[in-house]
C-alpha cells in the first residue's frame, strides 16, 4: 500500500493504485456505496470544478480591487508609524493613477483597467484581506499550491483528485495550462506522496494544436485502424492465458487484477486521444465565442479551462504566463494597463460563458497571484512584493456575488479586519467542493498530512 | 479596525513595593480558592461567556485539538498557563500574557479572528486585576504535560533485541531450502496454507535477473540456464548475478528511492560538485558488499573516520545533497529561521526513516503522539544537522588540491571585479579584456583547474542572524567552525526557543544517551544507529531487502517501525534474519542469498485457488507475487532486447529524452525541481523526500505512452531491424525471436498463430511496418511488463 499505515486498507487508496486514472467515475461510485470514511465528499458540494486563474508574479491590489484614497494625500512621503516595510527598499507611498468605479448592483468599486469584467462584478466576491507568510516567489507559489513553502507536499489539486477523483475518465482530472513555465514549475502541480495519478498534467498551450500540448496524445506513426488492431492483439494475448489458465482444472491461478486493469487504461488512453484532441481543439468553439474570449495565450487559456471545466475535468489552473509576468518591479504603471488588457476580456468572457451554459453555479473561478505588491515604489516607478495584504476574488462554485469580504489598513498594505490566511482560502476552496479541510487526510512518514497543516479556517461569510 | 477610543485601564499608579506584593499574594489567593462566591459569579456571568466565546474552541478540554498547550477552562490551566508560560498574574494584567494576547499588543494575538471590542477586553483586563478568580473544577485533571514513559516505549516489539530464534516444527516437512522457509512454511500451516510448487526455471531465471539486475536473461542465457543439469545451476547462477556489475547498479536505483537522490541541485547554490559521485558511490559500495554498518558510518560522516581517503567523500551525498530551501536575505531572519529549521528537519526526517524506521520529525512541534520519542530527542538530532554545512570538497588530497583552489579563489575574485567593472560608465573596455585574460592565463596555467569536486560536508555549524540592527536590515547566515546544540523550539517555532537540548541519540534506543563530544557528531550518530540501535538498524534493512525480493515487507511500513507501522507477518523469522545478518558482518549479498536461495520466494506466482482465496494478500507467502517491472527495468529491457544498451557503469547523467541516449535508465538526470515528465508518470518517486517504496499505478496517461511514446516508436524500429539481420523473411522465425528476446521463452501454438495472423500481410502496410507494429504491441504487453 502507498501509505504507511496499518490500518485496514483505505479504499480510496486502493482505487488509486489499481483504478488508476481508467474510470474514477466508477470507482467514485464504488466508494460512495461502501460509505467508508474517506471516500467522496464529505457533504453535499457547492462547486463541482474549479478553475483557477494564475497572475503569477504578483498583481498589486490597489490598482484592481482595494482602492485607497488616502494613499493620494501622503503621496511620496513614508507616513510616521505606518509599518511599510518589504524586503527590498522602498519609498514613499505611490498612488494608483488608475480610476475606480462603483459597478453594479453592489456598487463595488472596480478598476478602470477591467471594464469588462466589472460588468460581472455582481457574480464576484472580492478578497481584499489574503495574507500569506513568504514574499518570494518560489515560496509564496508553494503556498498558494501546495498550501506550505517547504516544496515536499502534494499540491491542492492532487488533495482535490485524491479527494473526489475525476469526472471524466477519458482526460486527466488536472491540468495545468500556462504558455511557458512558471517558477518553480512541476513542483506546484505534484502529488508529492500522494500517488502519481493525483499529480497536475502540465500543458504549454503556447501553440493550441492539441496534439502538440497533450504529451504523445498523437501517434505519428500508426493510424486509428493500426492502434485498435494493437490493442486488439493486447487483448487476445491477455485472454489467452485467462483460457489456458481455466482449461486445466488443477489449474494454477494468478492474479489477474493488475494485468486486466493496464489493458484497460491502454483502452481509455486510445480513447483520450479521440476525446483529447477534441477537448483540447479550440478550432471547434464558433467563431463567435473565439471573438468574445479574444486573443492570446490568456484568452485561449479561458477558453480551454472552459472546454475541459464542461468534459468533466476537476481543476484547471490557467497561468497568465511564462516566468513571472506580473512581477513589476520597476514601469509598473506602464506594464500593468498591458496585462490587464490580456485578462480583462477573456475572464468576463469565461463567467459569461459559464453562466450561460449553467456550469457557473458549480464552477469556482478563483483568481489571484502568488501575493500583491506594495503601496510604495520601488525604484521610483515599481513596486516590490507585499505578502502582508493582498486581493483575490472567487466567483460561482458556491461563493456569493457582489460582496467584499476583509479590509486591508489605510494604505492597502496589510490585512487587517476578516484576515484571510492561503491556508483559509485552501480550507474554503475545499469546503466548496465538499470536503472538510481536517478530515482530508492522507497518513505519509508517521502522521496523517492535509492541505491546510494544522491551520485553516472555512470562511462561511462569503459562501452563499 | 481597533477602537481607537479604548484605551487600556489608567496605569496603576505608582505604589509602594509591599502594597504591589500584597496584591501578588492576594492574586495567589484568589486563584488558590480563598475568595467569595460574589467572584465567582462575577467571573460565572461576565468572563465565562467570554472565554467560552472566544478561546475554548482552540484552549479547553473540548478542543479538537489543544492549541499551544493552553486550557482556559480550569483554575490549573490558567495558572500553569502554556506553551508560552503562565498565563495569568493575578491582579497584574499589563504583566498577564492573556491580556497583551487579547490587546494584540505582542507577539502573539487572540483571538485570531480579530480583536475582541473595548467592553470585553475591559471585562478580561478587570477580572485579571481584581485576582482572576476561577472556581475550582469538580475534577482538576493532572496537567497533561507527561513525560514520556522510556522504559515502558523499550519493550516495543521493534526495539527490543535481535536473537536466532528456534527453527519452528513443520512436521518433518521436506518443503525448506533454508531456514528462513522453515518460518514462513510453520506460518503458513497455522494459517491451514501450503505452499505452490517451484517456479520452472525460465520463470525462475527472468525473475532472478531482474531482481539482481534490473535486467532480463539473453537468450543464450535461458539455453544455458535450462540445459545445465548439475545440482548448483540455480546457486551458481544466483552468484553470477551477485557479482556483475548491473548488481550495483538496480540496488543502487533502489537505495537512491530512500535517500532522494537528485542529479541537479537547487539553482541557486554555487556548485560545480557533481551529484553522480554520490549515485557511483553508491552502485559500487553495494557492488562490494560494504557491509552495511559501514555503508550507514560512511554515508553520515565518513569525512570523520580516520580510514577516509578523498575518494571516498562522495558518500556524504547522502546529507549533502539533502534539498534546500530558498533564503532571500533580505528577509528578517525570523522568516528565514523558519526555513532553515525546516530543513534540519528534512534531514532528519530522511535520516531516521531511512536507517531507523523512526518518524522522528513528528516530534518537532510536540512529543511524538505515539512513539517513545520526545521533542528533546528531535532536537538532539536536529542539532548535529544544524552543526554541518554542504559544501564541496576535492576527490584529491588537500595538497594536492591547494593550488587549484587558490586559482579558483582568485578567479572568484576577478570575476567579481568584472562584474563590478561592467557596471561602470563608459565601459572600461581595456580593463575588462585585461581581467578576462588574467582569469584565461591562471585557468590555463593550472593543471586540474576543472577538477571535479564531491558534495561534501564540512564541520561548520549554521547561525541565522539579523544582518544589521532591526529585522528590517535583513539576515545573514554565519557559518562557524564549531558545532552547536539546538534549544527546543516551541511548537517548532525557531523564533520561540526553550531549553537547549544537547546533541546525542534517541532516548529509547539508548539506556542514557551521552551527548556527543565529537564535532556535529555525525560519527557517533552512525556509531549509535549500528551499534546502541544495531537490533532495529538490523530489522529496518533486513525487511527492506526482503520487500524489494517479495514486493511486501515482513513489516508492510519499510520505513515505519514505530508504534503506527505495522506489526510483522513472520516475527521470528525477520529475527532470525536480522540476528544472522548482524552476525555475517552486516552482509547485504549475504541476506540477498538466503532469500534467493530459499524455497519460498522460488515458488511460482501461479498458485492453486485455495491460496488466492484463503489469503488474497498474500500474508502468509504461500505463493509468490507477480510484479509489475519499475520504469527503469521495462525501459532497459528494451534497450536490451534490441541490443542496444550501453553497459558503461557510472560517469554524469544524461536526459532521458536526450537523442542517442542508450544508458541505462539510472543515468537519466533525476531534476527535483524538474521532474522528467515520463519519470513522473510512470511512479518514479518525488526526489524531494525519502521515498520508502514506490507506489504503483495504472493511468491512462501511462497508456499514451505505451502507445504513442517515442521511445516504443524508437525500440520497434530498431527490434525490426535486428530481426531483419537476424532471422530474415521469416515471420515464423521472426515471431519465436521475438518471443525470446523480449520475454525470454518461445511463443506457443496459440500465440504464433496470433502473432502470424497480425503479420498476415495488410492493404498499405509493408512487412517490415507490420512486424514493427507487432513489435510495439508486445513491447507495451503485459508479458512484457510483469515478472511472474
Amino acid at each position: 500500500m502507498p501509505n504507511e499505515t496499518n490500518s485496514t486498507i483505505d479504499r480510496r487508496q486502493l482505487l488509486g493504485q489499481l483504478g488508476g486514472g481508467m474510470g474514477m467515475l466508477g470507482a467514485a461510485h464504488l466508494l460512495a456505496s461502501e460509505s467508508s470514511p474517506n471516500a467522496g465528499p464529505h457533504f453535499p458540494a457547492k462547486a463541482k470544478r474549479v478553475i483557477h486563474l494564475f497572475m503569477n508574479g504578483g498583481p498589486y491590489q490597489g490598482d484592481l480591487f482595494d482602492p485607497k484614497p488616502l494613499l493620494e494625500k501622503y503621496a511620496g512621503t513614508r507616513p510616521p508609524g505606518a509599518d511599510l516595510l518589504t524586503e527590498r527598499p522602498t519609498g514613499g507611498l505611490l498612488p494608483s493613477p488608475f480610476q475606480f468605479r462603483r459597478r453594479g448592483e453592489s456598487g463595488i468599486p472596480v478598476s478602470e483597467l477591467l471594464p469588462k469584467l466589472s460588468q460581472h462584478i455582481d457574480d464576484i466576491c472580492v478578497l481584499r484581506s489574503l495574507h500569506a507568510d513568504n514574499p518570494n516567489h518560489g515560496p509564496a507559489l508553494l503556498q498558494m499550491n501546495n498550501g506550505t513553502i517547504t516544496p515536499t507536499r502534494p499540491s491542492m489539486g492532487a488533495w482535490f483528485l485524491y479527494g473526489l477523483g475525476s469526472e471524466n475518465a477519458n482526460l486527466p482530472g488536472y491540468v495545468v495550462l500556462c504558455p511557458g513555465r512558471p517558477v518553480r514549475f512541476s513542483i506546484l502541480w505534484n502529488s508529492a506522496f500522494l500517488p502519481s495519478e493525483y499529480q497536475g498534467t502540465y500543458i504549454n498551450h503556447s501553440t493550441i494544436d492539441p496534439e502538440k500540448m497533450l504529451p504523445h496524445l498523437r501517434n505519428v506513426r500508426w493510424d486509428r485502424q493500426t492502434q485498435r488492431e494493437q490493442l486488439d492483439l493486447l487483448r487476445q494475448l491477455n485472454a489467452e492465458t485467462t483460457a489456458a489458465q481455466a482449461s486445466t482444472h488443477s489449474a494454477p491461478h494468478r492474479d489477474r487484477s493488475m494485468l486486466d486493469a493496464r489493458l484497460e487504461s491502454m483502452e481509455t488512453a486510445f480513447r483520450m486521444q479521440f476525446e483529447g484532441s477534441e477537448a483540447f481543439d479550440l478550432n471547434r468553439e464558433t467563431k463567435q465565442t473565439r471573438a468574445a474570449y479574444g486573443d492570446g495565450h490568456f484568452a485561449n487559456g479561458c477558453l480551454l479551462a472552459r472546454r475541459l471545466a464542461e468534459r468533466g475535468v476537476r481543476f484547471v489552473q490557467v497561468y497568465y504566463g511564462n516566468g513571472q509576468p506580473w512581477d513589476t518591479h520597476s514601469g509598473h504603471d506602464g506594464t500593468v494597463p498591458k496585462l490587464c488588457k490580456n485578462i480583462d476580456q477573456p475572464i468576463a468572457a469565461l463567467i459569461a460563458d459559464l453562466k450561460s451554459r449553467g456550469m457557473l453555479e458549480d464552477t469556482l473561478i478563483v483568481w489571484g497571484g502568488e501575493f500583491g505588491r506594495t503601496p510604495t515604489s520601488e525604484n521610483g516607478n515599481g513596486r516590490d512584493h507585499n505578502h502582508h495584504g493582498f486581493s483575490m476574488w472567487m466567483a460561482g462554485g458556491g461563493v456569493k456575488g457582489g460582496m467584499t469580504y476583509g479590509e486591508t489598513d489605510d494604505f492597502g498594505f496589510r490585512a487587517m479586519v476578516d484576515k484571510m490566511h492561503v491556508h483559509d482560502l485552501h480550507a474554503t476552496i475545499l469546503h466548496l467542493l465538499g470536503l472538510d479541510h481536517e478530515r482530508l487526510t492522507y497518513r505519509h512518514a508517521g502522521r496523517d498530512f492535509r492541505l491546510t497543516d494544522v491551520h485553516g479556517r472555512v470562511v462561511d461569510e462569503i459562501i452563499a | 479596525m481597533a477602537d481607537p477610543a479604548f484605551l487600556p485601564p489608567p496605569a496603576t499608579p505608582a505604589m509602594s513595593r509591599i502594597a504591589k506584593r500584597l496584591i501578588v499574594l492576594l492574586g495567589l489567593l484568589v486563584v488558590h480558592g480563598t475568595v467569595n462566591a460574589d467572584d465567582y459569579e462575577t467571573f460565572e456571568r461576565k468572563v465565562r461567556p467570554l472565554l467560552v466565546e472566544h478561546c475554548y474552541e482552540c484552549h479547553s478540554a473540548g478542543a479538537k485539538t489543544l492549541h499551544g498547550g493552553l486550557r482556559l477552562d480550569t483554575a490549573e490551566g490558567v495558572r500553569q498557563g502554556g506553551d508560552s508560560g503562565s498565563a495569568v498574574v493575578a491582579g497584574k494584567p499589563d504583566e498577564s500574557l492573556l491580556i497583551e494576547t487579547v490587546r494584540y499588543d505582542g507577539d502573539i494575538q487572540m483571538p485570531p479572528d480579530g480583536k475582541l471590542d473595548a467592553d470585553d477586553l475591559a471585562t478580561l483586563t478587570n477580572w485579571v486585576r481584581q485576582g482572576a478568580a476561577f472556581p475550582p473544577s469538580e475534577q482538576t485533571e493532572q496537567a497533561r504535560h507527561g513525560a514520556i514513559d522510556f522504559d515502558e516505549g523499550r519493550r516495543f516489539w521493534s526495539f527490543q533485541p535481535v536473537q536466532r530464534q528456534p527453527l519452528p516444527d513443520v512436521g518433518g516437512s521436506d518443503w525448506p531450502q533454508t531456514r528462513l522457509d522453515s518460518f514462513v512454511l510453520a506460518a503458513m500451516q497455522r494459517q491451514g496454507l501450503a505452499p505452490t510448487e517451484r517456479a520452472d526455471r525460465v520463470t525462475l531465471l527472468r525473475r532472478l535477473c531482474f531482481d539482481l539486475t534490473g535486467l532480463p536473461p539473453t537468450p543464450a542465457m535461458v539455453g544455458d540456464f535450462v540445459q545445465d543439469e548439475s545440482p548448483d545451476a540455480y546457486r551458481r547462477l544466483v552468484e553470477r548475478l551477485l557479482d556483475s556489475p548491473q548488481y550495483g547498479e538496480k540496488w543502487g536505483r533502489w537505495w537512491l528511492d530512500m535517500a532522494r537522490y537528485t542529479d541537479r541541485t537547487a539553482s541557486w547554490l554555487y556548485q560545480t560538485g557533481q551529484s553522480h559521485f554520490y549515485r557511483d558511490w553508491v552502485v559500487d559500495a553495494l557492488n562490494q558488499d560494504m557491509p552495511y554498518d559501514d555503508f550507514v558510518r560512511r554515508q553520515l560522516a565518513t569525512d570523520l573516520m580516520p580510514e577516509t581517503e578523498p575518494s571516498d567523500l562522495p558518500a556524504l551525498g547522502f546529507i549533502s545533497l539533502s534539498p534546500t530551501y530558498w533564503k532571500e536575505l533580505k528577509l528578517p531572519c525570523e522568516i528565514i529561521k523558519v526555513i532553515v529549521a525546516d530543513e534540519w528537519e528534512e534531514r532528519v526526517d530522511a535520516v531516521s526513516r531511512t536507517f531507523l524506521g523512526l518518524t522522528v520529525a513528528c516530534a518537532r512541534c510536540h512529543d511524538h503522539k505515539f512513539d517513545p520519542i520526545s521533542t528533546e530527542d528531535y532536537y538532539a538530532l536536529a542539532g548535529i544537522f544544524a552543526s554541518c554545512r554542504q559544501v564541496e570538497r576535492p576527490l584529491v588530497p588537500e595538497e594536492e588540491y591547494e593550488p587549484v583552489r587558490r586559482a579558483r579563489e582568485r578567479v572568484a575574485e576577478l570575476e567579481a571585479e568584472i562584474t563590478k567593472r561592467k557596471r561602470e560608465k563608459p565601459l572600461p573596455t581595456e580593463t575588462i579584456e585585461k581581467l578576462t585574460a588574467e582569469i584565461q592565463s591562471i585557468k590555463a596555467s593550472t593543471p586540474q583547474y576543472d577538477m571535479p569536486m564531491a558534495n561534501a560536508l564540512s564541520e561548520e555549524s549554521l547561525f541565522v542572524v539579523r544582518a544589521g540592527k532591526t529585522a528590517q536590515d535583513g539576515t545573514k547566515l554565519e557559518y562557524r567552525a564549531q558545532s552547536r546544540d539546538l534549544p527546543a523550539f516551541i511548537r517548532g517555532n525557531p523564533n520561540r526557543p526553550g531549553n537547549i537540548v544537547p546533541r546525542r541519540f534517541l532516548t529509547v534506543l539508548a539506556e542514557q544517551p551521552e551527548p556527543y563530544q565529537n564535532g556535529s557528531g555525525r560519527l557517533e550518530l552512525a556509531e549509535s544507529i549500528v551499534t546502541e540501535a544495531a537490533p532495529l538498524t538490523a530489522r529496518v534493512i533486513v525487511n527492506r531487502i526482503w520487500l524489494a525480493h517479495f514486493g511486501t515487507g515482513l513489516v508492510d511500513t519499510p520505513s515505519n517501525f514505530g508504534t503506527q507501522g505495522s506489526r510483522p507477518s513472520h516475527p521470528e523469522l525477520l529475527d532470525d534474519l536480522a540476528a544472522h545478518f548482524i552476525d555475517s558482518g552486516w552482509s547485504l549479498k549475504q541476506l540477498h542469498r538466503q532469500i534467493l536461495l530459499s524455497a519460498t520466494w522460488q515458488q511460482s506466482s501461479s498458485a492453486a485457488a485455495e491460496s488466492f482465496q484463503r489469503d488474497p494478500e498474500n500474508r502468509w507467502l504461500s505463493r509468490m507475487n507477480q510484479r509489475r517491472l519499475t520504469f527503469e527495468e521495462w525501459r532497459d529491457s528494451m534497450l536490451m532486447a534490441t541490443d542496444e544498451l550501453t553497459q558503461v557503469i557510472g560517469g554524469p547523467s544524461i536526459d532521458l529524452d536526450a537523442n542517442g541516449n542508450r544508458r541505462r535508465t539510472l543515468y537519466a538526470t533525476v531534476h527535483r525541481r524538474d521532474m522528467s515528465p515520463t519519470l513522473m508518470v510512470h511512479d518514479f518517486p518525488d526526489p524531494t523526500q525519502h521515498s520508502p517504496k514506490r507506489t504503483p499505478t495504472i493511468t491512462a496517461l501511462q497508456g499514451l505512452y505505451a502507445l504513442n511514446g517515442p521511445l516504443l516508436l524508437n525500440q520497434s524500429q530498431s527490434l525490426v531491424t535486428r530481426l531483419e539481420r537476424e532471422v530474415p523473411h521469416d515471420p515464423a522465425a521472426q515471431i519465436d525471436r521475438l518471443y525470446w528476446l523480449l520475454f525470454s521463452r518461445p511463443p506457443d501454438d496459440r500465440e504464433l498463430r496470433i502473432g502470424m495472423q497480425f503479420l498476415k500481410p495488410a492493404d498499405n502496410d509493408s512487412p517490415a511496418t507490420r512486424l514493427q507494429q507487432y513489435a510495439h504491441a508486445l513491447l507495451v504487453s503485459n508479458q512484457a511488463l510483469f515478472v511472474e
